[in-house]
């Protein structure tokens, strides 16, 4: 009895609803039972063709599956999509196309690759963190622990989920294709054109451009938490997280986690995740990822180590929805202000600006419509700047006289005119990036703590520091 | 559920009992009390022109420690006089600020700030000790050091 339970229960809950597609344009779909394997598929998919199950291959994730693959093997979800075509006949040749690829592949050492059916390719990947020498010497026992893992950011789920592998053609972008080799580190899947492979999504196979004519494999990701959204739900890989194989501690909470973040940096330096969100929220708090012109907004190994830059910024999507939106604009004003724009003055506004080199007047024309000065940032006025504020450009001796605190306090119209005043009176700005800095004590010797500014000034002179200042006025 | 911040001082304060650093003494009893304010005593080494004097030293964090440095003074009625150390107990050391990372730790401060006391030769404070203990917030982390004796 309850064998019997627990046989129905099974058979009830395992079916995998899978579409096949073909490259003449078919596409049926299936119940597949996991316990399956290949030879069973092509079965149930060749009559449908007008085929016999000899002449049908099934490809996915860039290989040709073996006829003794089963299904579960394979890391296919519901709703994941097979591909079946028709095996070509050697003798039958008869497109010049189909000539030129059999002639490349007979020179590959021989090998007819294009008939050798092979494991999946979750199955065959050894985890890309593992590199040359490590990834020859796995043994039997381990190799159920190094089989690849894949972290990405689904924006459907909204989270950090396991990811899915998936191949396809460069040219087409159809996912019909073989690849000639398994990629074995992060470049092979991320640098585009690392590896070759043969297109079957359409009945003439793609060319490209290379010597042999073969097409390049584009690997990208899909989230293996959810039920599949077709071909296009793909997630962002993110390639620094990965299983802690090496069991090594956080270098900030010394805990040992299962998935840990590496740091590209040479040392390769681990965080947990929770220790890599506090790393970037502390980061971001103090205004301290740095605008890389390759990379975007982004932060480097907290030991300091050089060239160690995140460069897939998907990893900072791991943040709560408030910092990362935080993130975003904090990354977006930066870029403005480097490209040479200006961010619009008025309260709660901020829009990011791009201004013409040669005109000051700027309009606010997608966020608030105020109309200012690129020089003084005050609305727009014919002629000269005015002084920004008496207390600004009259000595530093007059410059304490008006209590901040009081003048906050006063409110005569709006709180933001307060604010506004308040922000005049206590700060002044970086003479080389123009941010609003407070001197809350110690000596003349001021440091822009904007990053990427990091000017050295004197709050007399309002310039550069020089020795003159410091013989003369160092601490006022 | 504790923060990550307390988790990393209970480690590092259990591998400080573990195995002592020698000459600090670490208060274990206000550490149990509160696990982000540790009193650390120095004792000054042998052979050195502190020997035989004790120092006290306040260590603050914050929640984001390790990723903040913790703010580290001074305190009590002894403050060392040393060309690095002012009146106040503010100490000008670059670990604390800019050279801080997250992979040092209560421990590597102790002896940076131990071995810094060792290679003096002299006892006396640093040249701006007057003006600066005058017009410096309270909170050493608030003060952008400028290091110009690497030897020290």
């Amino acid at each position: 009895m309850l064998e019997l339970f627990s046989f129905g229960r099974k058979k009830i809950s395992n079916k995998l609803l899978i579409f096949i597609k073909t490259n003449t344009g078919q596409s049926l779909s299936l119940n597949l039972d996991p316990e399956w394997n290949i030879s069973n598929v092509k079965k149930l998919v060749a009559p449908q063709l007008g085929l016999k199950s000899e002449e049908v291959k099934i490809i996915f994730a860039g290989k040709e599956l073996e006829d003794n693959t089963r299904i579960s093997e394979c890391d296919l979800g519901q709703q994941s999509v097979l591909h079946a075509v028709k095996t070509k006949s050697r003798v039958n040749i008869e497109s010049k196309t189909k000539r030129c690829l059999d002639v490349v592949y007979d020179d590959d050492n021989g090998n007819n690759v294009i008939d050798v059916a092979s494991k999946p390719l979750s199955s065959t990947l050894v985890d890309l963190q593992l590199c040359g020498e490590e990834r020859r010497h796995v043994s039997e026992k381990q190799s159920d622990k190094v089989k690849a893992n894949f972290f990405v950011h689904c924006p459907e789920c909204k989270k950090l989920c396991k990811g899915k592998l998936r191949v396809r053609c460069n040219i087409c972008k159809e996912s019909c294709f073989t690849v000639h080799r398994d990629p074995e580190c992060w470049d092979d899947v991320l640098i585009p054109k690392k590896i070759q492979g043969h297109c079957e999504s359409f009945e003439i196979a793609c060319m490209s451009d290379e010597e042999n004519g073969l097409p390049f494999a584009e690997f990208y990701f899909k989230c293996a938490e959810h039920v599949s959204g077709g071909e296009k739900d793909y997630a962002a890989p993110l390639n620094l997280i990965k299983m802690n194989l090496k069991e090594i501690g956080c270098l900030s909470c010394g805990d040992i986690s299962e998935i840990v973040l590496v740091f590209p940096c040479d040392a390769g330096h681990v965080t947990c995740l929770e220790c890599f969100k506090l790393y970037c929220t502390s980061r971001l708090q103090e205004r301290q990822f740095i605008s890389h012109e390759n990379y975007g907004y982004t932060l480097s190994c907290p030991v300091g180590c050089e060239n160690s830059f995140i460069q897939e910024i998907h990893h900072f999507k791991l943040l709560d929805k408030e910092l990362y939106d935080r993130y975003q604009s904090f990354g977006a004003e930066e870029f403005v202000i480097q490209s040479g724009g200006v961010l619009c003055p008025f309260p709660n506004c901020g829009m990011g600006i791009i201004v013409d080199e040669d005109c000051n007047r700027v309009h606010c024309l997608n966020g608030c419509g105020f109309v200012f000065c690129k020089i003084c940032k005050q609305g727009y006025h014919i002629g000269e700047c005015l002084p920004e504020t008496s207390a600004q450009n009259n000595s530093t001796l007059t410059e304490y006289s008006v209590n901040p605190n009081k003048v906050a306090d006063s409110r005569w119209e709006q709180e933001r005119i307060a604010t506004k005043i308040a922000i005049q009176v206590t700060t002044k700005p970086c003479p080389k990036c123009r941010v609003a800095t407070e001197r809350a004590g110690g000596c003349m010797h001021m440091v822009c703590t904007r990053a990427g500014c990091n000017f050295d000034w004197c709050w007399v002179c309002q310039t550069e520091w020089t020795r003159d200042c410091m013989g003369s006025h160092w601490f006022g | 559920m504790t923060s990550p911040s307390e988790r990393r001082l209970r480690k590092e304060f259990l591998e400080l009992i573990k195995n002592p650093i020698p000459g600090v003494i670490i208060d274990g009893e206000k550490i149990e009390k509160n696990i982000n304010e540790w009193n650390v005593t120095i004792i000054g080494a042998e052979g050195t022109i502190y020997q035989g004097e004790t120092f006290e030293l306040q260590f603050l964090f914050n929640d984001k420690y390790p990723f903040d440095s913790p703010s580290v003074v001074f305190i009590g009625k002894n403050i060392p006089e040393h060309s690095h150390i002012y009146s106040n107990g503010h100490i000008c050391l670059s670990i604390l600020s800019q050279d801080w990372t997250p992979a040092l730790s209560v421990g590597a401060v102790c002896l940076s700030i131990r071995s810094m006391l060792s290679s003096a030769t002299k006892k006396e404070r640093p040249p701006d000790d007057l003006i600066y203990t005058k017009t410096c917030s309270k909170n050493p982390k608030k003060t952008k050091w400028f290091f110009h004796d690497d030897n020290v």
